[in-house]
Protein backbone atom coordinates (compact mmCIF):
# COMPACT_ATOMS: atom_id res chain seq x y z
CA UNK A 1 0.00 0.00 0.00
CA UNK A 2 1.73 2.79 -1.05
CA UNK A 3 1.70 6.63 0.51
CA UNK A 4 0.15 5.67 3.83
CA UNK A 5 -0.81 7.91 6.47
CA UNK A 6 0.58 6.49 9.63
CA UNK A 7 -1.90 4.45 10.67
CA UNK A 8 -1.06 1.61 13.42
CA UNK A 9 0.75 -1.62 11.45
CA UNK A 10 -2.29 -3.59 9.98
CA UNK A 11 -1.97 -6.42 7.37
CA UNK A 12 -3.25 -5.80 3.99
CA UNK A 13 -7.16 -5.66 4.62
CA UNK A 14 -9.50 -7.65 2.61
CA UNK A 15 -9.71 -5.56 -0.97
CA UNK A 16 -12.45 -6.53 -3.16
CA UNK A 17 -12.81 -6.51 -6.76
CA UNK A 18 -9.28 -7.07 -9.05
CA UNK A 19 -6.97 -4.45 -8.02
CA UNK A 20 -5.48 -4.52 -11.47
CA UNK A 21 -4.86 -0.60 -12.00
CA UNK A 22 -2.46 2.01 -9.66
CA UNK A 23 -5.58 3.89 -9.42
CA UNK A 24 -7.08 4.40 -6.12
CA UNK A 25 -10.31 1.99 -4.94
CA UNK A 26 -13.70 4.00 -5.09
CA UNK A 27 -13.60 3.60 -1.54
CA UNK A 28 -10.97 2.77 1.11
CA UNK A 29 -11.23 2.32 5.20
CA UNK A 30 -8.20 1.99 6.63
CA UNK A 31 -7.87 0.50 10.17
CA UNK A 32 -11.64 2.80 10.99
CA UNK A 33 -12.56 2.58 14.52
CA UNK A 34 -15.59 4.36 15.78
CA UNK A 35 -17.59 4.24 19.36
CA UNK A 36 -20.16 5.62 20.75
CA UNK A 37 -21.08 7.27 24.29
CA UNK A 38 -18.51 8.82 26.80
CA UNK A 39 -15.54 8.61 26.84
CA UNK A 40 -15.02 6.06 30.04
CA UNK A 41 -18.03 3.65 28.74
CA UNK A 42 -17.78 3.74 25.05
CA UNK A 43 -19.09 1.15 23.36
CA UNK A 44 -17.52 0.61 20.15
CA UNK A 45 -19.41 0.21 16.90
CA UNK A 46 -16.89 -0.03 14.63
CA UNK A 47 -13.16 -1.93 15.40
CA UNK A 48 -10.50 -1.52 13.45
CA UNK A 49 -12.34 -1.86 10.25
CA UNK A 50 -9.84 -1.77 6.51
CA UNK A 51 -11.83 -2.42 3.70
CA UNK A 52 -11.21 -1.49 0.25
CA UNK A 53 -13.98 -1.38 -3.02
CA UNK A 54 -12.81 -1.09 -6.44
CA UNK A 55 -14.43 1.04 -8.65
CA UNK A 56 -17.41 -0.41 -10.71
CA UNK A 57 -18.20 -2.95 -8.18
CA UNK A 58 -20.86 -3.73 -6.19
CA UNK A 59 -20.05 -4.72 -2.43
CA UNK A 60 -22.54 -5.66 0.49
CA UNK A 61 -22.08 -5.81 4.30
CA UNK A 62 -24.15 -7.86 6.20
CA UNK A 63 -23.95 -8.54 9.71
CA UNK A 64 -26.79 -8.86 12.52
CA UNK A 65 -28.12 -5.55 14.04
CA UNK A 66 -25.09 -4.03 15.79
CA UNK A 67 -22.34 -5.29 14.24
CA UNK A 68 -21.59 -1.46 13.37
CA UNK A 69 -22.75 -1.76 9.63
CA UNK A 70 -24.50 1.32 9.39
CA UNK A 71 -22.08 3.14 11.24
CA UNK A 72 -19.86 2.11 8.43
CA UNK A 73 -21.55 2.98 6.02
CA UNK A 74 -22.56 6.86 7.67
CA UNK A 75 -18.71 7.18 8.14
CA UNK A 76 -17.93 6.28 4.34
CA UNK A 77 -20.95 8.95 3.69
CA UNK A 78 -19.46 12.00 5.64
CA UNK A 79 -21.97 11.96 8.48
CA UNK A 80 -19.66 10.70 10.99
CA UNK A 81 -15.81 10.82 11.56
CA UNK A 82 -14.47 8.08 12.70
CA UNK A 83 -12.61 7.97 16.29
CA UNK A 84 -9.19 6.36 14.17
CA UNK A 85 -8.46 5.36 10.60
CA UNK A 86 -8.75 7.26 7.42
CA UNK A 87 -11.46 6.91 4.91
CA UNK A 88 -10.99 7.81 1.28
CA UNK A 89 -12.78 8.17 -1.80
CA UNK A 90 -11.10 7.78 -5.14
CA UNK A 91 -8.21 8.49 -3.17
CA UNK A 92 -10.03 12.12 -1.70
CA UNK A 93 -10.96 12.65 1.81
CA UNK A 94 -14.59 11.88 2.05
CA UNK A 95 -15.08 15.75 2.55
CA UNK A 96 -13.78 16.07 -0.36
CA UNK A 97 -16.03 13.87 -2.56
CA UNK A 98 -19.07 14.82 -0.48
CA UNK A 99 -18.57 18.21 -1.36
CA UNK A 100 -18.20 17.48 -5.10
CA UNK A 101 -21.54 15.68 -5.02
CA UNK A 102 -19.39 12.34 -5.27
CA UNK A 103 -21.86 10.24 -2.71
CA UNK A 104 -25.14 9.16 -3.28
CA UNK A 105 -26.95 8.38 -0.17
CA UNK A 106 -30.02 6.29 0.43
CA UNK A 107 -31.41 5.58 4.08
CA UNK A 108 -32.96 2.76 5.82
CA UNK A 109 -36.65 4.61 5.55
CA UNK A 110 -37.55 6.69 1.89
CA UNK A 111 -36.79 9.92 3.63
CA UNK A 112 -38.82 11.85 0.92
CA UNK A 113 -39.96 15.30 1.72
CA UNK A 114 -43.91 14.96 1.91
CA UNK A 115 -44.69 18.50 0.21
CA UNK A 116 -42.84 18.08 -2.97
CA UNK A 117 -43.98 15.99 -5.54
CA UNK A 118 -42.36 12.98 -7.08
CA UNK A 119 -40.58 14.13 -9.71
CA UNK A 120 -39.78 17.17 -7.25
CA UNK A 121 -38.47 14.51 -4.58
CA UNK A 122 -36.15 13.78 -7.53
CA UNK A 123 -35.33 17.34 -9.12
CA UNK A 124 -33.73 18.13 -5.21
CA UNK A 125 -30.11 16.46 -5.30
CA UNK A 126 -29.87 18.67 -9.02
CA UNK A 127 -31.34 22.29 -6.95
CA UNK A 128 -28.62 21.30 -3.92
CA UNK A 129 -25.12 22.47 -4.29
CA UNK A 130 -25.74 23.23 -7.92
CA UNK A 131 -21.97 24.37 -8.41
CA UNK A 132 -20.85 20.84 -7.77
CA UNK A 133 -22.09 19.77 -11.49
CA UNK A 134 -19.76 21.67 -12.69
CA UNK A 135 -17.14 19.41 -11.80
CA UNK A 136 -15.66 17.70 -15.41
CA UNK A 137 -18.06 14.95 -16.93
CA UNK A 138 -20.78 15.18 -15.07
CA UNK A 139 -24.17 14.23 -16.20
CA UNK A 140 -26.87 15.51 -14.80
CA UNK A 141 -29.61 13.25 -15.44
CA UNK A 142 -33.21 13.68 -16.49
CA UNK A 143 -35.44 13.10 -13.40
CA UNK A 144 -38.37 11.95 -15.45
CA UNK A 145 -35.84 9.34 -17.63
CA UNK A 146 -34.65 7.94 -14.15
CA UNK A 147 -38.25 7.97 -12.47
CA UNK A 148 -39.55 5.84 -16.15
CA UNK A 149 -36.34 2.96 -15.85
CA UNK A 150 -37.79 2.36 -11.84
CA UNK A 151 -41.02 2.45 -13.20
CA UNK A 152 -42.43 5.73 -11.97
CA UNK A 153 -43.34 7.35 -14.93
CA UNK A 154 -46.94 7.42 -14.35
CA UNK A 155 -46.82 8.64 -10.58
CA UNK A 156 -44.71 12.05 -11.17
CA UNK A 157 -47.09 14.73 -9.66
CA UNK A 158 -47.88 12.25 -6.68
CA UNK A 159 -47.38 13.23 -3.09
CA UNK A 160 -44.97 10.95 -1.78
CA UNK A 161 -48.16 9.93 0.71
CA UNK A 162 -49.55 8.96 -1.50
CA UNK A 163 -48.03 6.15 -2.56
CA UNK A 164 -46.99 2.63 -1.74
CA UNK A 165 -43.54 1.83 0.55
CA UNK A 166 -41.89 0.03 -2.46
CA UNK A 167 -42.82 2.51 -4.72
CA UNK A 168 -41.53 5.11 -2.05
CA UNK A 169 -37.82 3.72 -1.79
CA UNK A 170 -38.29 3.42 -5.73
CA UNK A 171 -38.30 7.65 -5.56
CA UNK A 172 -35.65 7.16 -2.68
CA UNK A 173 -33.07 5.31 -5.18
CA UNK A 174 -34.22 7.18 -8.32
CA UNK A 175 -32.88 9.96 -6.35
CA UNK A 176 -29.50 8.60 -5.84
CA UNK A 177 -28.96 7.99 -9.25
CA UNK A 178 -30.12 11.49 -10.84
CA UNK A 179 -27.57 13.37 -9.81
CA UNK A 180 -25.06 10.56 -11.70
CA UNK A 181 -22.48 10.20 -8.13
CA UNK A 182 -19.77 7.70 -8.92
CA UNK A 183 -20.25 6.46 -5.67
CA UNK A 184 -23.84 4.90 -4.21
CA UNK A 185 -24.53 4.10 -0.49
CA UNK A 186 -27.58 2.31 0.81
CA UNK A 187 -28.14 1.37 3.85
CA UNK A 188 -30.84 -1.50 4.03
CA UNK A 189 -33.31 0.12 1.40
CA UNK A 190 -35.71 -2.52 1.07
CA UNK A 191 -36.03 -3.15 5.09
CA UNK A 192 -39.07 -1.60 5.45
CA UNK A 193 -40.94 -3.42 2.18
CA UNK A 194 -42.37 -7.03 2.22
CA UNK A 195 -40.65 -10.18 0.85
CA UNK A 196 -42.09 -9.95 -2.90
CA UNK A 197 -41.95 -6.70 -3.27
CA UNK A 198 -38.57 -6.90 -2.05
CA UNK A 199 -37.65 -8.99 -4.83
CA UNK A 200 -38.82 -7.28 -7.36
CA UNK A 201 -37.26 -4.12 -5.84
CA UNK A 202 -33.81 -5.94 -5.91
CA UNK A 203 -33.93 -7.12 -9.68
CA UNK A 204 -35.11 -3.31 -10.80
CA UNK A 205 -31.65 -2.18 -8.86
CA UNK A 206 -30.11 -5.07 -10.57
CA UNK A 207 -30.95 -3.96 -13.80
CA UNK A 208 -30.65 -0.25 -13.24
CA UNK A 209 -27.30 -0.66 -12.01
CA UNK A 210 -26.05 -2.87 -14.69
CA UNK A 211 -26.20 0.16 -17.16
CA UNK A 212 -24.49 2.06 -15.18
CA UNK A 213 -21.86 0.24 -12.84
CA UNK A 214 -21.90 2.30 -10.13
CA UNK A 215 -19.52 1.39 -7.18
CA UNK A 216 -21.77 0.49 -4.67
CA UNK A 217 -21.70 0.28 -1.12
CA UNK A 218 -24.80 -1.98 -0.12
CA UNK A 219 -25.91 -2.27 3.72
CA UNK A 220 -28.70 -5.54 4.42
CA UNK A 221 -29.07 -8.43 6.93
CA UNK A 222 -30.62 -10.50 4.11
CA UNK A 223 -28.14 -13.06 2.74
CA UNK A 224 -29.80 -13.84 -0.87
CA UNK A 225 -30.41 -10.28 -1.29
CA UNK A 226 -26.54 -9.69 -0.53
CA UNK A 227 -25.81 -12.36 -2.80
CA UNK A 228 -27.72 -11.62 -5.55
CA UNK A 229 -27.00 -8.01 -6.16
CA UNK A 230 -23.06 -8.05 -5.39
CA UNK A 231 -19.40 -8.94 -6.29
CA UNK A 232 -18.64 -9.54 -2.53
CA UNK A 233 -20.30 -10.32 0.57
CA UNK A 234 -18.39 -8.35 3.31
CA UNK A 235 -19.55 -10.30 6.70
CA UNK A 236 -19.16 -7.86 9.60
CA UNK A 237 -19.52 -9.48 13.40
CA UNK A 238 -20.84 -7.45 16.17
CA UNK A 239 -19.18 -6.22 19.65
CA UNK A 240 -16.93 -4.75 18.72
CA UNK A 241 -18.32 -4.03 14.66
CA UNK A 242 -15.41 -5.89 12.82
CA UNK A 243 -15.25 -7.69 9.45
CA UNK A 244 -15.07 -11.70 9.63
CA UNK A 245 -14.72 -12.67 6.44
CA UNK A 246 -15.33 -11.53 2.63
CA UNK A 247 -17.09 -13.59 0.68
CA UNK A 248 -16.29 -13.06 -3.38
CA UNK A 249 -19.79 -14.05 -5.77
CA UNK A 250 -18.51 -15.06 -9.36
CA UNK A 251 -21.97 -15.08 -10.75
CA UNK A 252 -21.54 -13.83 -14.35
CA UNK A 253 -23.60 -10.75 -14.92
CA UNK A 254 -25.91 -9.79 -16.13
CA UNK A 255 -27.56 -11.63 -13.62
CA UNK A 256 -31.08 -12.76 -14.76
CA UNK A 257 -34.71 -12.65 -12.55
CA UNK A 258 -34.05 -16.27 -11.80
CA UNK A 259 -30.64 -15.94 -10.66
CA UNK A 260 -31.47 -16.95 -6.74
CA UNK A 261 -32.53 -20.50 -7.99
CA UNK A 262 -29.48 -21.36 -9.66
CA UNK A 263 -27.33 -23.95 -7.93
CA UNK A 264 -24.12 -21.57 -7.42
CA UNK A 265 -26.71 -19.22 -5.88
CA UNK A 266 -27.49 -21.70 -3.27
CA UNK A 267 -23.93 -22.86 -2.40
CA UNK A 268 -22.70 -19.39 -1.99
CA UNK A 269 -25.90 -19.16 0.02
CA UNK A 270 -25.10 -21.88 2.02
CA UNK A 271 -21.20 -20.08 2.85
CA UNK A 272 -22.33 -16.98 3.59
CA UNK A 273 -24.91 -18.82 6.33
CA UNK A 274 -21.99 -20.97 7.72
CA UNK A 275 -19.71 -18.18 7.64
CA UNK A 276 -22.50 -15.59 9.61
CA UNK A 277 -23.24 -18.70 12.32
CA UNK A 278 -19.61 -18.87 12.85
CA UNK A 279 -18.80 -15.72 13.75
CA UNK A 280 -22.01 -15.52 16.00
CA UNK A 281 -20.34 -17.84 18.48
CA UNK A 282 -20.23 -16.61 21.71
CA UNK A 283 -16.15 -17.46 21.92
CA UNK A 284 -16.19 -15.66 18.79
CA UNK A 285 -14.21 -12.12 18.65
CA UNK A 286 -13.29 -10.50 21.69
CA UNK A 287 -12.81 -6.92 22.11
CA UNK B 1 -78.84 11.47 12.94
CA UNK B 2 -78.27 8.33 12.03
CA UNK B 3 -74.61 8.17 9.81
CA UNK B 4 -76.25 8.04 6.64
CA UNK B 5 -78.57 11.40 6.78
CA UNK B 6 -76.11 13.68 5.37
CA UNK B 7 -75.18 11.06 2.51
CA UNK B 8 -74.43 13.88 -0.65
CA UNK B 9 -74.02 16.47 1.54
CA UNK B 10 -70.32 18.23 2.34
CA UNK B 11 -68.81 17.69 5.90
CA UNK B 12 -69.58 20.76 7.22
CA UNK B 13 -73.06 21.01 5.94
CA UNK B 14 -74.73 18.01 7.12
CA UNK B 15 -77.11 17.85 10.22
CA UNK B 16 -75.18 15.52 12.20
CA UNK B 17 -72.04 18.11 12.01
CA UNK B 18 -74.53 21.64 13.02
CA UNK B 19 -77.08 20.54 14.82
CA UNK B 20 -75.80 19.58 18.16
CA UNK B 21 -74.13 22.67 18.72
CA UNK B 22 -77.05 24.45 17.22
CA UNK B 23 -79.04 22.79 19.96
CA UNK B 24 -76.67 23.59 22.98
CA UNK B 25 -76.29 27.17 21.88
CA UNK B 26 -80.42 27.42 22.05
CA UNK B 27 -79.94 25.88 25.14
CA UNK B 28 -77.63 28.47 26.11
CA UNK B 29 -79.60 31.33 24.76
CA UNK B 30 -82.76 30.39 26.30
CA UNK B 31 -80.90 29.72 29.84
CA UNK B 32 -79.81 33.71 29.56
CA UNK B 33 -82.81 34.96 28.47
CA UNK B 34 -84.57 33.16 31.39
CA UNK B 35 -81.67 34.85 34.09
CA UNK B 36 -82.10 37.88 32.20
CA UNK B 37 -85.55 38.49 32.54
CA UNK B 38 -85.56 38.06 36.27
CA UNK B 39 -82.09 39.60 36.77
CA UNK B 40 -81.81 43.02 34.46
CA UNK B 41 -79.24 44.58 36.05
CA UNK B 42 -76.83 41.69 35.76
CA UNK B 43 -77.30 40.76 32.29
CA UNK B 44 -79.24 42.60 29.13
CA UNK B 45 -81.85 40.47 27.59
CA UNK B 46 -80.92 39.05 23.64
CA UNK B 47 -83.11 41.60 22.24
CA UNK B 48 -81.36 44.46 23.77
CA UNK B 49 -78.27 43.18 22.31
CA UNK B 50 -78.80 42.71 19.43
CA UNK B 51 -81.08 45.61 18.90
CA UNK B 52 -77.53 47.41 20.12
CA UNK B 53 -75.89 45.92 16.75
CA UNK B 54 -78.74 46.11 14.42
CA UNK B 55 -79.47 50.39 15.72
CA UNK B 56 -76.07 51.59 15.44
CA UNK B 57 -74.13 49.18 12.89
CA UNK B 58 -71.27 51.37 11.54
CA UNK B 59 -70.57 52.79 15.58
CA UNK B 60 -69.83 48.85 16.33
CA UNK B 61 -68.38 48.38 12.77
CA UNK B 62 -65.94 51.46 13.14
CA UNK B 63 -64.90 50.21 16.25
CA UNK B 64 -64.27 46.52 15.43
CA UNK B 65 -62.12 47.83 12.72
CA UNK B 66 -59.60 49.26 15.08
CA UNK B 67 -59.37 46.61 17.57
CA UNK B 68 -59.25 43.99 14.31
CA UNK B 69 -56.53 46.48 13.07
CA UNK B 70 -54.62 46.68 16.65
CA UNK B 71 -54.80 43.21 16.90
CA UNK B 72 -54.13 41.93 12.96
CA UNK B 73 -51.00 44.67 13.01
CA UNK B 74 -50.17 43.69 16.71
CA UNK B 75 -50.32 40.15 15.56
CA UNK B 76 -48.17 40.29 12.30
CA UNK B 77 -45.45 42.09 14.06
CA UNK B 78 -45.12 40.06 17.33
CA UNK B 79 -45.36 37.17 14.77
CA UNK B 80 -43.04 38.19 12.32
CA UNK B 81 -40.65 38.97 14.83
CA UNK B 82 -41.20 35.53 16.68
CA UNK B 83 -40.29 33.95 13.41
CA UNK B 84 -37.28 35.38 12.25
CA UNK B 85 -36.08 35.23 15.93
CA UNK B 86 -36.57 31.44 15.96
CA UNK B 87 -34.68 31.13 12.65
CA UNK B 88 -31.84 32.69 14.07
CA UNK B 89 -31.75 30.41 17.02
CA UNK B 90 -32.37 27.52 15.07
CA UNK B 91 -28.66 28.94 13.31
CA UNK B 92 -26.77 29.77 16.19
CA UNK B 93 -27.19 27.91 19.06
CA UNK B 94 -25.71 30.48 21.28
CA UNK B 95 -28.82 32.49 20.14
CA UNK B 96 -30.66 30.41 21.68
CA UNK B 97 -29.48 29.90 24.84
CA UNK B 98 -28.82 33.07 25.38
CA UNK B 99 -32.16 35.10 24.31
CA UNK B 100 -34.64 31.77 25.37
CA UNK B 101 -34.25 32.78 29.26
CA UNK B 102 -35.24 36.31 28.07
CA UNK B 103 -38.10 35.28 26.50
CA UNK B 104 -39.52 32.86 29.35
CA UNK B 105 -39.51 35.78 31.23
CA UNK B 106 -41.36 37.61 29.19
CA UNK B 107 -43.62 35.17 28.96
CA UNK B 108 -44.12 34.52 32.72
CA UNK B 109 -44.79 38.36 33.00
CA UNK B 110 -48.91 39.15 33.35
CA UNK B 111 -49.12 41.58 30.19
CA UNK B 112 -51.59 43.40 32.21
CA UNK B 113 -49.07 44.25 34.54
CA UNK B 114 -46.93 45.96 31.97
CA UNK B 115 -49.31 47.49 30.14
CA UNK B 116 -49.53 50.72 31.79
CA UNK B 117 -45.89 51.13 31.58
CA UNK B 118 -45.67 50.83 28.06
CA UNK B 119 -48.72 53.52 27.70
CA UNK B 120 -46.49 55.52 29.66
CA UNK B 121 -43.71 55.16 27.36
CA UNK B 122 -45.66 55.11 24.13
CA UNK B 123 -48.36 57.71 24.68
CA UNK B 124 -52.21 56.94 23.85
CA UNK B 125 -51.78 56.05 20.51
CA UNK B 126 -51.72 52.97 18.21
CA UNK B 127 -48.36 52.13 19.04
CA UNK B 128 -48.79 50.55 22.82
CA UNK B 129 -51.48 48.72 21.39
CA UNK B 130 -49.67 47.49 18.90
CA UNK B 131 -46.64 46.57 21.25
CA UNK B 132 -48.72 44.69 23.32
CA UNK B 133 -50.60 42.85 21.31
CA UNK B 134 -47.10 41.94 19.80
CA UNK B 135 -45.88 41.04 23.33
CA UNK B 136 -48.53 38.73 23.70
CA UNK B 137 -48.05 36.53 20.62
CA UNK B 138 -44.41 36.53 20.36
CA UNK B 139 -43.67 33.61 22.96
CA UNK B 140 -46.31 30.87 21.61
CA UNK B 141 -45.11 31.86 18.13
CA UNK B 142 -41.96 31.91 18.93
CA UNK B 143 -41.76 28.25 20.67
CA UNK B 144 -44.05 26.89 18.03
CA UNK B 145 -41.56 27.75 15.38
CA UNK B 146 -38.74 26.92 17.00
CA UNK B 147 -40.05 23.73 17.34
CA UNK B 148 -40.82 23.26 14.04
CA UNK B 149 -37.72 24.43 12.64
CA UNK B 150 -36.34 21.61 14.64
CA UNK B 151 -38.84 18.86 13.75
CA UNK B 152 -37.11 17.56 10.96
CA UNK B 153 -36.70 14.16 9.66
CA UNK B 154 -33.08 13.04 10.28
CA UNK B 155 -33.01 11.16 7.32
CA UNK B 156 -33.68 13.46 5.19
CA UNK B 157 -31.44 16.01 6.81
CA UNK B 158 -28.67 13.38 6.30
CA UNK B 159 -29.44 13.01 2.57
CA UNK B 160 -28.98 17.16 2.41
CA UNK B 161 -25.88 16.69 4.00
CA UNK B 162 -24.45 13.89 1.97
CA UNK B 163 -25.13 16.64 -0.99
CA UNK B 164 -23.32 19.18 1.14
CA UNK B 165 -26.22 21.60 0.86
CA UNK B 166 -25.65 24.37 2.73
CA UNK B 167 -26.93 25.48 5.99
CA UNK B 168 -29.13 27.87 3.82
CA UNK B 169 -30.41 25.14 1.56
CA UNK B 170 -31.09 22.77 4.93
CA UNK B 171 -33.14 26.12 5.81
CA UNK B 172 -34.88 26.62 2.80
CA UNK B 173 -35.14 23.20 1.54
CA UNK B 174 -36.15 21.71 4.89
CA UNK B 175 -36.45 23.18 7.88
CA UNK B 176 -39.26 25.77 6.77
CA UNK B 177 -41.74 23.85 4.93
CA UNK B 178 -41.16 21.55 7.84
CA UNK B 179 -42.24 23.85 10.15
CA UNK B 180 -44.85 25.01 8.26
CA UNK B 181 -47.67 22.64 10.14
CA UNK B 182 -46.59 24.10 13.37
CA UNK B 183 -46.21 27.61 12.69
CA UNK B 184 -50.07 27.34 11.46
CA UNK B 185 -50.97 25.49 14.42
CA UNK B 186 -49.43 28.62 16.16
CA UNK B 187 -50.99 31.08 14.32
CA UNK B 188 -54.26 29.39 15.44
CA UNK B 189 -53.38 30.10 18.94
CA UNK B 190 -51.79 33.46 17.99
CA UNK B 191 -54.48 35.19 16.36
CA UNK B 192 -57.14 34.66 18.62
CA UNK B 193 -54.82 36.13 21.32
CA UNK B 194 -54.38 38.79 19.90
CA UNK B 195 -57.74 40.11 20.06
CA UNK B 196 -57.13 39.64 23.74
CA UNK B 197 -54.22 41.47 23.74
CA UNK B 198 -55.86 44.41 21.30
CA UNK B 199 -58.88 44.89 23.96
CA UNK B 200 -56.12 44.68 27.44
CA UNK B 201 -54.15 47.39 25.60
CA UNK B 202 -57.40 49.08 25.35
CA UNK B 203 -58.45 48.87 28.82
CA UNK B 204 -55.34 50.34 29.50
CA UNK B 205 -55.03 53.23 27.57
CA UNK B 206 -58.63 53.94 26.93
CA UNK B 207 -59.71 57.48 26.11
CA UNK B 208 -57.86 58.49 22.52
CA UNK B 209 -58.22 55.98 20.13
CA UNK B 210 -61.94 54.63 19.86
CA UNK B 211 -61.89 50.09 19.46
CA UNK B 212 -64.20 47.51 20.94
CA UNK B 213 -62.17 47.86 24.52
CA UNK B 214 -62.24 51.39 24.95
CA UNK B 215 -66.12 51.02 23.99
CA UNK B 216 -66.17 48.18 26.96
CA UNK B 217 -64.83 51.12 29.56
CA UNK B 218 -66.65 53.31 28.81
CA UNK B 219 -69.83 51.43 28.64
CA UNK B 220 -68.89 50.21 31.93
CA UNK B 221 -68.54 53.52 33.61
CA UNK B 222 -71.85 54.30 32.56
CA UNK B 223 -73.84 51.42 33.10
CA UNK B 224 -74.60 50.85 29.85
CA UNK B 225 -74.91 46.68 30.24
CA UNK B 226 -76.84 46.38 26.58
CA UNK B 227 -73.43 47.91 24.70
CA UNK B 228 -71.02 45.88 27.01
CA UNK B 229 -72.26 42.82 25.25
CA UNK B 230 -72.67 43.84 22.29
CA UNK B 231 -69.49 44.71 22.30
CA UNK B 232 -68.52 41.25 23.49
CA UNK B 233 -70.63 39.49 20.83
CA UNK B 234 -68.53 41.59 18.31
CA UNK B 235 -65.33 40.86 19.65
CA UNK B 236 -66.25 36.97 19.85
CA UNK B 237 -66.89 36.78 16.46
CA UNK B 238 -64.20 38.73 15.49
CA UNK B 239 -62.24 35.94 17.24
CA UNK B 240 -63.93 32.98 15.30
CA UNK B 241 -63.43 35.09 12.57
CA UNK B 242 -59.33 35.11 12.63
CA UNK B 243 -59.42 31.30 14.00
CA UNK B 244 -61.50 30.29 10.57
CA UNK B 245 -59.24 32.22 8.31
CA UNK B 246 -56.15 30.92 9.44
CA UNK B 247 -57.93 27.09 9.27
CA UNK B 248 -58.73 27.97 5.28
CA UNK B 249 -55.28 29.39 4.84
CA UNK B 250 -53.73 26.41 6.38
CA UNK B 251 -56.31 24.29 4.26
CA UNK B 252 -55.61 25.62 1.11
CA UNK B 253 -51.75 26.12 1.50
CA UNK B 254 -50.58 22.70 3.25
CA UNK B 255 -52.42 20.34 1.25
CA UNK B 256 -49.35 18.02 2.00
CA UNK B 257 -49.79 17.64 5.36
CA UNK B 258 -52.27 15.32 7.18
CA UNK B 259 -53.27 18.54 9.57
CA UNK B 260 -54.94 20.27 6.85
CA UNK B 261 -57.51 18.16 6.22
CA UNK B 262 -58.41 17.70 10.48
CA UNK B 263 -58.01 21.32 9.84
CA UNK B 264 -60.92 21.81 7.47
CA UNK B 265 -63.07 20.09 9.15
CA UNK B 266 -62.31 21.79 12.31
Amino acid sequence: MPGLAPVPHHEAGPSVGRSGAASAPAVLLRAVSKSFGPRQAAVPAVDDVTLSVETGKFVTVIGPSGCGKTTLLRIVAGLLDPDRGDVSVFGSPVGRAVEAKGIGFVPQSPALLPWRTVLENVQLPLQVNEKAHLADGRVRRDPVEVLESFGLGNVLGRRPAQLSGGMQQRVAIARAFVFDPPVLLMDEPFAAVDELTREVLRHELLSVWQGSRKTVLFVTHSIPEAIALSDAVVIMSPHPGRIEKVVPVDLPRPRGDLVETTVEFHELERQVRMEIRRSWKPEGPEG
Amino acid sequence: MNEHAGRGWPTWARPGVWVPPLVAFAVLAGAWQLYAVHNPTVIPKIQQVVSQLVDRPYFFFRNALTTIQEAVVGAAFGMGMAFLLAVLMSFVRIVERAVLPLAVILNVTPVIAVAPALVVAFGFGMTPKYVITAVVVFFPFLINALIGLRSIDPLSLDVLTTLHASRTEVLWRLRLPSSLPFLFAAARICMPLSVIGAVVAEFVAAGRTNGLGTLIVTAASLGDLKTIYAAVAVLAVTGIVFFLVVVILQAKLLTWHSSAATAANA
